[in-house]
């Protein structure tokens, strides 16, 4: 093991490079075709169901999938170009891997898997023992593998993955095998890890409430053709509209500062502006933040036409309807709340009572644990 | 132990060796291409290495025979090549009996490789291990059991080896009289005390060399499961 003074160097010195894709896969039952420019910055969310192409991407990403068309470059190396028959072999991409199931080398010991990394790295700008530190390894280093449990073991892998110095940190359902307590700490650690060492990250899943914590922008995947990318609270927003919408539960999503930790009761105050608030329920990881992510499911909130004043929910906002649309027996409404839209679910039953109609003034109401948080 | 019997003993030994030794080099990449190969092709190639086991040595010793002849091409060859006959030589029972215990190595070792699988060899490219690099660092830790075995059985098959090598090596000590060789003329000559002797120091010795892997195996067995069962249908 190495020791030294030094501290953590950032393994990417540029600011945000670029990831431009620009690939075809064809299988008897799946296609995926996707153009598109990645910027590299902070984590990148790639969602999408199971057969979306989600996984089949990073391992085209990763060199893992030789039967493509097309090229990828990321930052000024071309990787793959099948035009000109170039294709960088994997262990020459410096780009990282981690995989649902942590692919952790049995026969060595959680330390032999760092080293493992370690040696084969050619820039060695990262001291082994600030990454063992960063991910909590310190008491597991002579625990062969298989004795760590499953949160362990993706900790294990995700330290093996950034000991290589990769360029870009894929990440492949990391937290899919996971109970909630270890999905927690490993997505906190992950972006602890990404702000220290300014590693930009690719992070598929199938959970939108782990992406919708971590990621800045969010690239949507459905039957290997994208479907929306851009910033995360945009992109769930539009997916809000999107078609049968069979993709996501209907939601606001929101970044919003803290304006009081505990307000004394065990609410936290969030400011939607100056003139009205949020309250969700305190946790103490909410502490030292300033900001705050969170999410509250369309079917959460309800529409009141009176201020209610003689009620145990402790949300009220108000606003005006901006757009309603029709499905079945469900109504979607959009709802203006200062410069903040707002989704809300009725049924079509008291869309007949209320007859609410566009530019509408309502009142939204919600409870304070309708308003979510994937980390606590 | 009487001085034509310990030369045979000594040219078993390193005729078993030798053969392990080659067995293990060609094997191993045989073994990996058959464990990694999708094509219809492979059974036929998996077939011609298993045909050893079905075959009676004694036809593979008269076509090897044949081949090694100086008016066959094979023998030919080697002949220009070194300047001696192939046929009945040091290096004839050498040859049949890589190809006759081919099997016994190559099997092992495939369905180890494909128990591995994949998904180790993308994690260890990825850390940025070459090919090379993951074999030594990967796959052979992880089959150092599967190894073992096809090592030893390679080792202990030539050992036990005698239609082969009787056809095309025949009997000239030194160079080509083993000890299954020197048993069967210790049996013609009615001389039994001599015949016992060899036969009870064989079946020991492979008894021995047998524990011994087992023992040496135990603690690998979960590393790469089952793999190092072979099954042996003669």
């Amino acid at each position: 093991m190495k020791i030294s003074d030094t501290r953590l160097n950032k393994v990417s010195d540029d600011e945000c490079s670029q990831l431009n894709i620009d690939i075809s896969i064809n299988y008897q039952q799946f296609e995926l075709a996707i153009n598109l420019p990645i910027p590299l910055k902070g984590i990148t969310g790639i969602f999408g169901h199971s057969a979306s192409g989600k996984s089949t991407l990073l391992r085209a990403i990763a060199g893992l999938e030789k039967n493509l068309l097309g090229e990828i470059i990321l930052g000024d190396t071309n990787l793959v170009n099948t035009e000109q028959g170039n294709y960088l072999k994997p262990e020459v991409r410096q780009i990282g891997l981690v995989f649902q199931n942590s692919r952790l080398f049995e026969h060595l010991s959680v330390l032999g898997n760092l080293e493992y990394a370690v040696k084969r790295c050619k820039t060695k700008k990262l001291v082994l023992s600030e990454v063992i530190e960063l991910t909590e390894l310190t008491t597991l280093l002579e625990h062969r593998v298989h004795q760590l449990s499953g949160g362990q073991q993706q900790r294990v892998a995700l330290a093996r993955a950034i000991l290589a110095e990769p360029k870009l940190l894929l990440l492949d359902e990391p937290l899919s095998a996971l109970d909630q307590h270890s999905k927690t700490q490993l997505l906190k650690m992950m972006l602890k890890i990404q702000k220290k060492l300014n590693l930009p990250m690719l992070y598929v899943s199938h959970s939108l409430d782990e992406l919708q914590q971590v990621c800045d922008t969010l690239l949507v995947l459905s039957q290997g053709k994208v479907v929306n990318f851009g910033s995360i609270h945009q992109v769930i927003h539009q997916l809000n509209n999107f078609g049968e919408n069979t993709l996501i539960h209907q939601q606001t999503s929101l970044s919003l500062p803290i304006k009081q930790f505990n307000n004394g009761h065990g609410l936290t105050v969030l400011a939607l502006n100056a003139q009205q608030d949020i309250y969700l329920t305190s946790d103490k990881t909410f502490e030292n933040q300033t900001q705050l992510r969170c999410f509250i499911l369309a079917s959460d909130i309800s529409i009141s036409l009176t201020e209610p004043s003689n009620s145990s929910i402790v949300n009220h906002l108000f606003g005006s309807i901006k757009q309603i649309s029709y499905t079945e027996n469900k109504v979607l409404l959009i709802i203006n709340c200062a410069s903040q839209e707002f989704f809300v679910t009725i049924s079509a039953f008291s869309q007949q009572k209320l007859s609410l109609t566009s530019r509408q003034q309502v009142y939204l109401q919600f409870k304070a644990s309708a308003v979510r948080t994937f980390i606590h | 132990m009487i001085n034509s019997d310990l030369q045979a003993l000594i040219t078993t030994l390193e005729m078993a060796a030798l053969t392990t030794i080659i067995l293990l080099i060609i094997g191993t990449p045989l073994a990996w291409y058959l464990a990694k190969m999708t094509s219809r092709f492979k059974v036929i190639i998996e077939a011609v290495v298993a045909l050893p086991l079905v075959l009676p040595p004694t036809v593979l010793g008269f076509y090897l025979l044949i081949a090694f002849s100086p008016e066959y091409l094979p023998g030919q060859l080697w002949q220009q090549a070194t300047g001696q006959q192939l046929a009945f030589s040091f290096s004839a029972i050498v040859i049949g009996s890589v190809l006759y215990s081919l099997p016994f190595v190559v099997q092992p070792l495939q369905k180890a490789f494909e128990q591995l699988g994949d998904s180790l060899l993308e994690a260890g490219a990825l850390l940025g291990a070459g090919p090379i690099d993951r074999f030594f660092s990967i796959v052979l830790p992880l089959t150092k059991a599967s190894f073992i075995t096809a090592a030893s059985l390679g080792f202990a098959h030539t050992v036990g080896e005698f239609g082969v090598i009787l056809m095309i090596g025949g009997n000239i000590p030194g160079e080509t009289r083993v000890l299954s060789i020197a048993l069967f003329d210790h049996v013609e000559a009615f001389d039994y005390a001599r015949a016992h002797l060899l036969a009870i120091s064989l079946l020991i010795g492979s008894m021995v060399l047998l524990a011994a892997i087992y023992w040496l195996n135990l603690p690998n067995r979960n590393v790469s499961e089952s793999s190092n069962q072979i099954r042996i249908s003669k």
